[in-house]
């Protein structure tokens, strides 16, 4: 069937709003968040990185633009969420796009560095800027009653979502279905197919005709506007927004490293780390010791750079193509 | 054949390392054991590790006495009590998701917050949701943007923090006649507080700030901010940091000097006993605000002086890795669990609703004497202290333990010690 794989993400994002309907307890929602919103990161990550060659240490800069670009807007007009999230995608999309221009040229650690830089300035920024909290951060009281198109969306008794974490929840679940999406229909394009040659040899693309630094811009800004998106709902989220949060090194982190474990040749790659190693950071945090998730995203790393370095999906192609000699 | 096995080798191992990490998860808790079945759980976050960790500690240990106590003479509503806690590290970020655990997984009956301004602040909208009482444990003005009338702050600075915190240290550095101030603050939500109810005294005050600053937490050398204040030559310094600012600014303090008659105001940290004696002579000079010290006066808390003794026991016979005097954080910590305590065992029952009019219509009795709370959940009255390091010779960390080196300079009903400028304990 042609359009097998959209049927399926639309019976995933029905299936996310039946789960919302069905379970009672918040704190499944609010795991379930943490974990989709790793994995839109990682796809996001992916696609630079995975499929392009080029490792963008930023990731939390790009989440972080999304997450103030909607503090500014609650601050300057009170839009509602989905508008925020469009808002956060597009900013950090045009950030993704600028820093591609202006870094693109650089390749391997240089980048590398370049992103880092990049999202230690834009910390520096936001940490100067009070309107948004400055340093100190600002509290964010979402809408009692939010509603899109004249519909009522959150209200225990007549909204489509009985409280503001199963709306938040759905909405980065329909985010990370539709990223996976936009990974997957990169991957089989000829998009994917550039960035993939630029990460064999650039230079050698080039020579075949490539357009190595429009694939690149594109691929930036793509990744960039993803990770706007998923980190738009943050301060909704939280409540409470603060450089610390929003440019935690974590999510840099872990933008890495959910691809590596799951494999950074596919899209099912980064969905995978990102179940797997979300699933068992948020466990390690709250039955655990928290301090324990980033030990655990290291020994994997560790683990799987050693016995498995194309991640899971890479060493179950192997295992496939061994088995069938 | 042997490709195949390793393979399968390989697949297992994988599965079984994230299999281990998901049972062992199941199988270790952080939660205190319950005494008695059908326990009253009293679900909190707390900085076990981070910046705030020195005081989270011993916060921790202060509620874990208070449980002790408590469940000796019966618990609440006769049901033992349970104390279910994790570590926030010090991070916002993780304070929703351990706030909805406690609520949802835990069912936790009571909650109350972490210690800290900044991470109460996203527990907040977690408890209004929930309609919860929600006690919180020195946030700095957290409720002025929600008004959230089930919200009551153990932090004695009075119905309008941000300025009662910081107005006796206006009022004992006054007599020393300043007309200039510098104003040097970190740039965290409860610095910035500070900042504000600062630059409000001093415009009361009639004070001209000369230099104002404001610096990133993660500085790590303060020499260039003071050299600049100096350059203004301003009469008194207010300082509002965090423990690894103020440790920075006193050193930085010992190496640049200054020709201020006052410096201090509200440096968080210079209380931990870890900091007192790292940083000893350095602190000489130095007012600031505080609490509770060993000074005779402070007999005002009838239960806080025992408290303590039973507390700095426990550190030395557990030898716990926490605080050793304790005397900044453990009455509070105390305090704001006893009274949700003693609100619980009036009312009768665990109705929110029931509990918060109780605490808001009621003058509770408490190691830290009488409590009253006022607008907004904040005390009704500041009992903020302001006090001077006089006399400190060495690093011995018992000389804090002992009368004499923290003075009390106002309220003036209790100082023990006259303000003398800064400069003149500087030797």
């Amino acid at each position: 069937m042609k359009y097998r794989f959209e049927i399926i993400c639309l019976l995933l994002i029905v299936g996310l709003f039946v789960l919302t309907q069905v379970v009672g307890n918040q704190f499944y929602f609010f795991i379930g968040f943490v974990i989709l919103q790793y994995m839109v990161m990682a796809t996001a990550w992916n696609i630079l990185g995975g499929y392009g060659g080029y490792v963008n240490f930023g990731s939390a800069g790009f989440l972080a633009t999304g997450a103030y670009t909607a503090v500014a807007l609650i601050n300057f007009l009170d839009v509602g969420l989905v508008e925020q999230m469009i808002a956060g995608g597009i900013f950090a999309g045009l950030l993704g796009f600028a820093t591609g221009y202006l870094t693109l040229r650089l390749r391997g650690v240089y980048f590398a560095i370049a992103t880092l830089a990049l999202a230690i300035i834009l910390e520096t920024i936001v940490a100067h800027w009070d309107y948004v909290g400055g340093a100190a951060g600002t509290s964010i009281l979402p809408k009692r009653k939010p509603e899109l198109l004249g519909e009522l969306i959150v209200d225990r008794k007549a909204g489509l979502f009985g409280n503001y974490k199963e709306f938040l929840f759905f909405l980065m679940g329909t985010v990370a279905i539709l990223s996976v999406w936009v990974a997957r229909y990169i991957e089989n394009s000829k998009l994917g197919r550039g960035l993939n040659a630029i990460k064999d040899s650039e230079e050698a693309a080039e020579c075949m005709g490539v357009p190595t630094l429009r694939l690149k811009l594109i691929a930036t800004t793509i990744s960039g506007a993803m990770m706007g998106v998923a980190g738009a709902p943050l301060a909704s989220y939280l409540t409470f927004i603060d450089p610390l949060s929003a440019f935690n090194l974590e999510y840099a982190i872990n933008a890495i490293a959910m691809p590596m474990i799951g494999g950074t040749v596919s899209w099912a790659g980064p969905v995978i780390g990102a179940l797997l190693l979300g699933t068992a950071q948020q466990v390690s945090s709250l039955w655990i010791q928290s301090e324990l998730n980033l030990l655990i995203v290291g020994v994997v790393l560790v683990v799987f750079v050693i016995i498995a370095p194309e991640g899971i999906i890479g060493w179950f192609r192997k295992s496939r193509q061994g088995s069938s000699r | 054949m042997t490709r195949i096995l390793a393979n399968r080798v390989r697949v297992w191992l994988l599965v079984g390392l994230f299999a281990a990490s998901v049972v062992l998860s199941g199988s270790i808790s952080t939660t205190a054991q319950a005494q008695d079945k059908d326990p009253i759980k009293i679900g909190f976050s707390m900085a076990l590790t981070g910046a705030l960790a020195g005081g989270g500690q011993q916060s921790l240990l202060a509620m874990q006495i208070w449980a002790e106590d408590i469940n000796k003479k019966g618990g609440l509503l006769g049901r033992q009590v349970e104390l279910v806690f994790y570590d926030d590290q010090t991070n916002p970020k993780n304070v929703p998701g351990i706030y909805s655990k406690l609520i949802d997984i835990d069912k936790v009956d009571l909650i109350v917050s972490g210690y800290g301004t900044n991470l109460i602040a996203p527990a907040m909208p977690i408890a209004i949701e929930r309609e919860m009482v929600f006690m919180g444990l020195f946030g700095m003005d957290n409720n002025s943007k929600w008004k959230y009338e089930k919200y009551f702050q153990i932090l004695p600075a009075g119905p309008d923090p941000a300025v009662g915190f910081s107005q006796y240290w206006f009022e004992a550095v006054a007599g020393l006649k300043p007309k200039t101030i510098a104003v040097i603050a970190a740039d965290a939500e409860f610095a910035q507080n500070l900042k504000k109810g600062a630059v409000t005294n001093a415009e009361k005050m009639g004070l001209e700030i000369v230099y104002e600053q404001n610096y990133n937490p993660k500085t790590a050398d303060f020499t260039p901010i003071l050299r600049a204040a100096n350059a203004k030559k301003p009469d008194v310094i207010y300082i509002a940091s965090y423990p690894n600012g103020s440790a920075g600014l006193v050193r930085a303090l010992a190496e640049v000097g200054t020709d201020a008659k006052a410096v201090g105001g509200g440096m968080v940290g210079l209380q931990f006993s870890g900091l007192m004696a790292g940083l000893g002579p350095m602190l000489n000079g130095i007012s600031n605000y505080d609490f509770f010290v060993p000074e005779p006066t402070m007999d005002l808390y009838p239960g806080a002086g025992d408290l303590i003794k039973r507390y700095q026991a426990k550190v030395k016979e557990d030898n716990l890795k926490v605080d050793a005097l304790g005397y900044y954080l453990v009455p509070w910590s105390y305090a704001y669990v006893d009274i949700l305590g003693q609100a619980v065992n009036a009312v009768g029952s665990l109705d929110q609703d029931a509990i918060a009019d109780y605490i808001r219509d009621t003058k509770f009795s408490t190691v830290v004497g009488d409590v009253k709370f006022g607008k907004n959940g904040e005390w009704d009255r500041s009992r903020t202290i302001v006090v001077q390091y006089q006399g400190i010779e060495n690093n011995d960390l018992e000389q804090f333990a002992k009368p004499g080196t923290r003075k009390i300079m106002l309220p003036a009903d209790i100082s023990t010690g006259e303000l003398q400028t800064f400069g003149a304990l500087r030797k």
